[in-house]
């Protein structure tokens, strides 16, 4: 590619066409635009008129200059011009690309994938091998085609720690490995670490080295700590630049258990310090709920501070017995307690009925024996629910008979009577010492001093899980404190006194100690290697490179001491690590790291990440000279007179004409409104539409006829019945629905049966109606009886059964035996009465009190019956004469008994009505 | 397509015309109420005049009776004295007529002559005037019929570029409407009226032209034909043409209004992008004006 000023050409030997430009100027100049033919009439008076002038047979000179311009940028586009061309620096040799991968590239791992993925492009051109080297993941170097190193690079993350010393060890190795000499390219991070130096030179020994490295200086946030009743926050960046604001963010769970930034801190860097705090003030409540902090905008697991519980400050209720000794506060059984917990815990004094609806994390009894029933149910249900008990033994609790012959729900063991001294004035033996802890103890770990000594201590029962009991215990063996765990809290007795009267415990740091172990309290200060001494860690959270967390899984657990202090890599991946009850954050930074910027020698050339990509123009210069052919058509034509007004208004005429077809929605029922208010202002009577023009006018005027007949009879005063479009109109209006049913109704859709079986199961109710019961009787056999089946496949009906003698539809409004409509069959199916339903004695029917049946099927076209015109007249006939009228009176009374049962239910099932009922029926 | 067929297909498409350009006409006619054109007084004619009292001298064939018959005074109907003019009309059949600037919106001029010619010749006829084309093709006759054959005449097209005006066979002390572009040579035209006006023969010049002739709206180089192909001239730049040429157009037309006004006849000028209603007003005006 050859470059001329900056702008590089893939053909360049095209661009001496541009040499024929003039060559091209004077020919189209000569050549005149070609002449319109036109009839014209008054040509005649045209003959003999001269030209005056001949200059329009030139092109003009801004046309030749368009014509020049387009044909010049199709000369150079056709050149290949790209901008910011990528000129090879190296040799042809194989290419090492060496990340330091570390947390301080990811804000900028993007560019750098993006810049090394153009380099391996490009490598990939000249045919160059390449291997790829990251640094805080180092494996041996191959050195591979370029694009199955490319297929690599995807799988390339920054690592959330500094290459370590092993990992520089590792990488030399990778690199003696390789024969032969390379080229090197190294995308720094920023950040110097040990045995970088030593990595260049040896690096510069196989062949050139060139940097890539970003200028922007690395920001990072240090653990936070909780000091003068404020979280101290300290962020450092790795160049002391200009001043420099950075927002701090608390984030954590807000009582809705979302995680939300729940508090802002600006920390201001002075020009040139590399190294700011904030102090953040926040309520405990708030406190304990932040999770981690954060360098607003950054990217990275550096900028990430995750807090544990250090900043959680635990409430401990302190109770003791009766404090009669006043003034006497070295002896108070609570003095020592709240001298060791009150740097790191918030105390609490009370009564023991007001402290724990404050539901505090520790309870301390101090020679506490007895409580009373409803102290101890709630202290009880308080450690259920996750509370932790902290008894304290003493002359009370010796002296009562608390746990003695049976234990005690919140003591860990039984106690036997009077406890023991050792080594005072009136007994034998020495004082006690304390025996080294168990490895499961979770003091295990923890020095035991010499001075301790132990004069007197409530003695335990011995019993079959006292041994799981103890967790700490004197040199003859008697424990020291228990511990028994109670659904998610605990109950912890430490046999002693909580003061010095029984043992010198409370006066030794390893009381502190101690509790810390217990979780009681929380260090103030960040726990040093020899306080995790014996512990083991299990990782709860862990963040990667970008600072993102991801759950621990099935990472292995870490030893205490090595959590403390040693530094973070693939076996201590920072993150959230607990041990019981307590939980410790690790974070990249620690207190004392600094930042420092990596230096590069002066040898090696470093680049910023920004490059430029290559810009092709030839496509933009192309369009350009199309665009200019264009234009100069329309500057011929327009020279030429071809452009006349009417010519561009038929060109313009050629526009989109996008309609909008917008589709009409088809307005099947007017105003859902309307017909709600239509349906429910009155009762009102429906029928389904079965597309059957007759049939639909005959069951409206049947129920038209029932609407009249129940006005005028009964309480009922229905309004004008509506027609029921399935699919459309909703249903839950009416409380009954005639269906009749003709062998040529369309199967309503699935939306439809939905609907129709919300209806059934709230109490709606369908009369279907075969119509058929003149020529058959029910069942499959008709062809209506079987589109009603097919009907009714889908809807949830119950098991149904001839209509007994003893349905309450039988006496809901009339008392009724027979339910004729135009025909007088016999058979009306309903729902089944409860196969347990039976006949007292002395009853005439049963006790069937439960519901109302959703389906009435029959086949004897009650609607035709029903009709009447608008005058009321009947529009069927109905049998012959006199019984005929009768028959159409049943009918009738069929339908008011039907409309009853569905408006009053079972009411006329009811056994209160059972007298009036058999007065009625003569019996 | 054999000869025979050709000639009842070209038939039948000239016959197609005729019905157009004749509702067309009738229909412009329509539109024209027909003034009196009587004599105003008794004389020979169709129109009643009066009755008068039976003089002496007058035969008993000239009685009344159904007048008479209601007294005992006998009475002679009398009609009025009506003559009849022979008009002739020229309509230029020419190629030239033949144009239209722009065939969507306007008609060709050969389209507006004939329509105006075959207008004014069914208002005359209505008037009881004699119409007849110049030359011996169809001389002046009355009656619809003449209309029929008019309008055959009419939508025949002639081959020549600019078609000189008929002058032969002029009826003496006749009338005649020349109806034409007036772009062709003027020595004709000259030729014509002068003859005409020598026989007695008074009438009407009346100029059709499109209006692109009147505002020669062309640029650019531009080769102008003649509509029959037989002239061209060769522009490199024509709008700087525009001006001769309305001059030119100018020139002529002051030529025509000259001789006309030397010849007693009328000159009028009408563009295709006017109405022709009024130009068949103006056209029965100026005839009825020297009729009268």
């Amino acid at each position: 590619m050859t470059v001329l000023g900056g702008i590089g050409f893939t053909a360049p030997w095209l661009l001496l066409g541009l040499l024929a430009l003039p060559v091209l100027w004077i020919i189209l100049r000569a050549v005149p635009p070609a002449p319109i033919r036109r009839r014209f009439p008054g040509v005649a008076l045209l003959l003999g008129l001269r030209d005056d002038e001949t200059v329009t047979d030139r092109t003009p000179w801004w046309l030749l200059l368009l014509r020049m311009l387009a044909v010049a940028a199709m000369i150079v586009g056709l050149a290949g011009p790209v901008l910011n061309p990528t000129v090879n620096r190296d040799g042809n040799g194989p290419l090492l690309i060496v990340l330091d991968g570390t947390w301080a590239g990811a804000g900028h791992w993007g560019d750098k994938i993006g810049l090394i993925q153009s380099q391996l492009q490009e490598a990939g051109r000249a045919g160059r091998p390449v291997g790829i080297l990251q640094l805080t993941a180092p494996e041996p170097v191959s050195f591979q085609a370029a694009n199955a190193a490319a297929s690599r690079l995807p799988g390339l993350k920054p690592m959330p720690w500094s290459p370590s010393d092993a990992m520089i060890d590792r990488a030399t190795e990778a690199l003696a490995a390789v024969e032969g000499d390379f080229d090197t390219h190294w995308f720094g991070d920023g950040l110097a670490y040990d045995g970088r130096d030593t990595l260049i030179a040896a690096l510069q020994e196989r062949g050139t080295v060139s940097a890539y490295q970003t200028q922007a200086e690395v920001l990072g946030l240090g653990p936070a700590s909780f000091e003068d009743n404020a979280i101290q926050l300290t962020a450092r960046r790795s160049v002391g630049g200009p001043e420099r604001t950075v927002d701090i963010i608390a984030q954590g769970r807000d009582p809705a258990g979302n995680t939300r930034v729940l508090a802002q801190v600006p920390a201001a860097f002075e020009s040139g310090a590399t190294e700011t705090t904030a102090a953040l003030s926040l309520p405990a409540e708030l406190r304990a709920r932040i999770t981690r902090f954060e360098l607003r905008g950054l990217r990275s697991a550096g900028a990430l501070s995750m807090t544990d519980d250090a900043l959680r400050r635990r409430e401990v209720a302190l109770i003791a017995g009766r404090d009669d000794r006043e003034g006497l506060e070295l002896l108070s059984p609570l003095h020592y307690l709240e001298q060791a917990l009150a740097p790191s815990a918030d105390l609490l004094t009370g009564a023991l009925g007001d402290l724990l609806p404050a539901n505090p994390d520790v309870v301390v009894l101090a020679d506490i024996a007895t409580l009373s029933p409803a102290e101890s149910d709630a202290l009880a249900e308080w450690i259920d629910g996750g509370g932790m008990l902290l008894r304290f033994a003493g002359p009370r609790l010796a002296a009562s008979d608390v746990s003695r012959d049976e234990e005690d729900p919140l003591m860990p063991v039984r106690l036997r009577a009077g406890g023991r001294s050792v080594g005072g004035a009136m007994s034998w033996g020495e004082p006690k010492m304390l025996a080294p802890f168990a490895e499961e103890s979770p003091f295990y770990g923890l020095p035991v001093p010499e001075d301790v000594t132990v004069t007197a201590q409530v003695m335990a029962q011995p019993d079959p899980n006292l041994a799981n009991r103890v967790i700490a215990s004197l040199s003859d063996g008697t424990p020291l404190v228990t511990r028994k765990a109670i659904g998610q809290g605990q109950v912890v007795l430490f046999h002693v006194t909580a003061n010095a009267e029984w043992s010198s415990l409370p006066l030794s740091g390893l009381f502190v100690e101690m509790l810390e172990r217990l979780a009681v309290s929380s260090a103030a200060k960040r726990p040093s290697a020899a306080d995790l001494e014996g512990t083991t860690w299990t990782p709860v959270q862990v963040m990667d490179g970008f600072g993102t967390l991801s759950d621990a899984g099935t990472l292995p657990g870490v030893a205490g001491p090595a959590l403390a202090d040693a530094p973070v890599g693939p076996d201590l991946q920072p993150g959230l690590y607990r041990s019981g009850d307590r939980r410790l954050a690790r974070n990249v930074l620690t207190a004392d790291t600094t930042l420092a910027p990596a230096a590069w020698p002066a040898s090696i050339p470093v680049t910023g990440l920004a490059v430029a990509a290559e810009w092709p123009l030839g496509g933009a210069l192309l369009v350009l000279a199309l665009a200019l052919l264009v234009g100069d058509i329309v500057a011929s034509l327009a020279l030429s007179g071809r452009l006349s007004p009417a010519g561009a208004g038929t060109t313009a005429a050629i526009a989109l004409a996008a309609v909008m077809a917008m589709p009409q929605a088809a307005q099947a029922q007017d105003d859902p409104e309307d017909f709600a208010l239509a349906a429910t202002s009155e009762l009102v009577l429906a029928h389904v539409i079965t597309g059957n023009p007759q049939v639909d006018d005959i069951a409206l005027a049947g129920l038209r006829g029932l609407a009249d007949t129940l006005y005028f009879r009964t309480s009922v005063e229905p309004s004008l019945p509506m027609s029921i479009n399935l699919e459309t109109d909703e249903l839950a209006f009416f409380p009954l629905l005639y269906w009749p049913v003709t062998p040529d109704q369309p199967i309503p859709s699935d939306e439809a049966y939905a609907k129709l079986n919300a209806y059934l199961r709230s109490g709606g109710m369908i009369l279907f109606d075969t119509r058929d019961a003149d020529v058959s009787r029910f069942g499959a056999a008709s062809p209506t009886g079987r589109k009603l089946q097919q009907l009714a496949a889908p809807l949830d009906i119950p098991p149904l059964e001839p209509l007994p003698s003893d349905h309450v539809l039988t006496r809901t409004f009339y008392l009724l035996q027979d339910f004729p409509g135009r025909h007088a069959g016999r058979e009306v199916w309903v729902e089944a009465a409860p196969p347990d339903a039976e006949q007292i004695e002395g009853m005439p029917f049963r006790n069937l009190n439960d519901g109302v049946t959703p389906v009435v099927i029959g086949g004897n076209d009650w609607a035709a019956a029903w009709a009447v015109d608008r005058e009321g007249r009947a529009l069927l006939p109905v049998g012959r004469g006199f019984s005929g009228e009768r028959q159409r009176e049943l009918a009738f009374r069929f339908g008011v008994n039907l409309v009853m049962h569905v408006l009053t239910g079972n009411y006329k099932s009811d056994q209160v009505h059972v007298p009036a009922l058999l007065d009625r029926l003569g019996q | 397509m054999t000869p025979d067929t050709a000639l009842r297909h070209s038939a039948e498409a000239e016959a197609a015309r005729l019905p157009a350009l004749l509702a067309r006409a009738e229909h412009l006619a329509g539109t024209v109420l027909l003034g009196d054109h009587g004599r105003r007084r008794a004389g020979m004619g169709d129109d009643f005049w009066q009755y008068r009292p039976a003089q002496f001298g007058d035969s008993r064939r000239m009685i009344d009776h159904r007048r008479s018959a209601h007294g005992d005074q006998q009475f002679v109907r009398e009609r009025e004295w009506q003559i009849a003019q022979s008009v002739m009309l020229w309509v230029d059949q020419g190629a030239s007529m033949r144009f239209a600037s722009d065939p969507k919106t306007l008609g060709t001029k050969a389209d507006r002559a004939r329509l105006l010619g075959l207008a004014i010749a069914v208002l005359l006829v209505r008037g009881g005037e004699r119409v007849g084309l110049t030359g011996t093709s169809l001389p002046p006759r009355r009656g619809n019929a003449q209309i029929m054959r008019l309008a055959q005449a009419l939508v025949v097209d002639a081959d020549a570029d600019y078609a000189p005006p008929e002058h032969r066979a002029m009826l003496p002390h006749a009338r005649a409407v020349f109806i034409s572009d007036f772009l062709g040579d003027m020595a004709e035209v000259r030729l014509a009226l002068t003859k005409a006006a020598d026989r007695g023969v008074r009438g009407v010049v009346y100029q059709v032209l499109d209006p692109a002739e009147e505002q020669f709206p062309f640029r650019g180089r531009t080769i102008f034909e003649s509509v029959g192909g037989s002239l061209r001239h060769e522009t490199l730049k024509a709008s700087d043409l525009r001006d001769r040429y309305l001059a030119r157009l100018a020139e002529r037309r002051d030529e025509l209004a000259q001789l006309c006004r030397a010849t007693g006849w009328q000159f009028g000028l009408h563009h295709t992008g006017d109405s022709a209603q009024s130009a068949l007003l103006w056209l029965y005006r100026a005839l009825d004006g020297g009729t009268a």
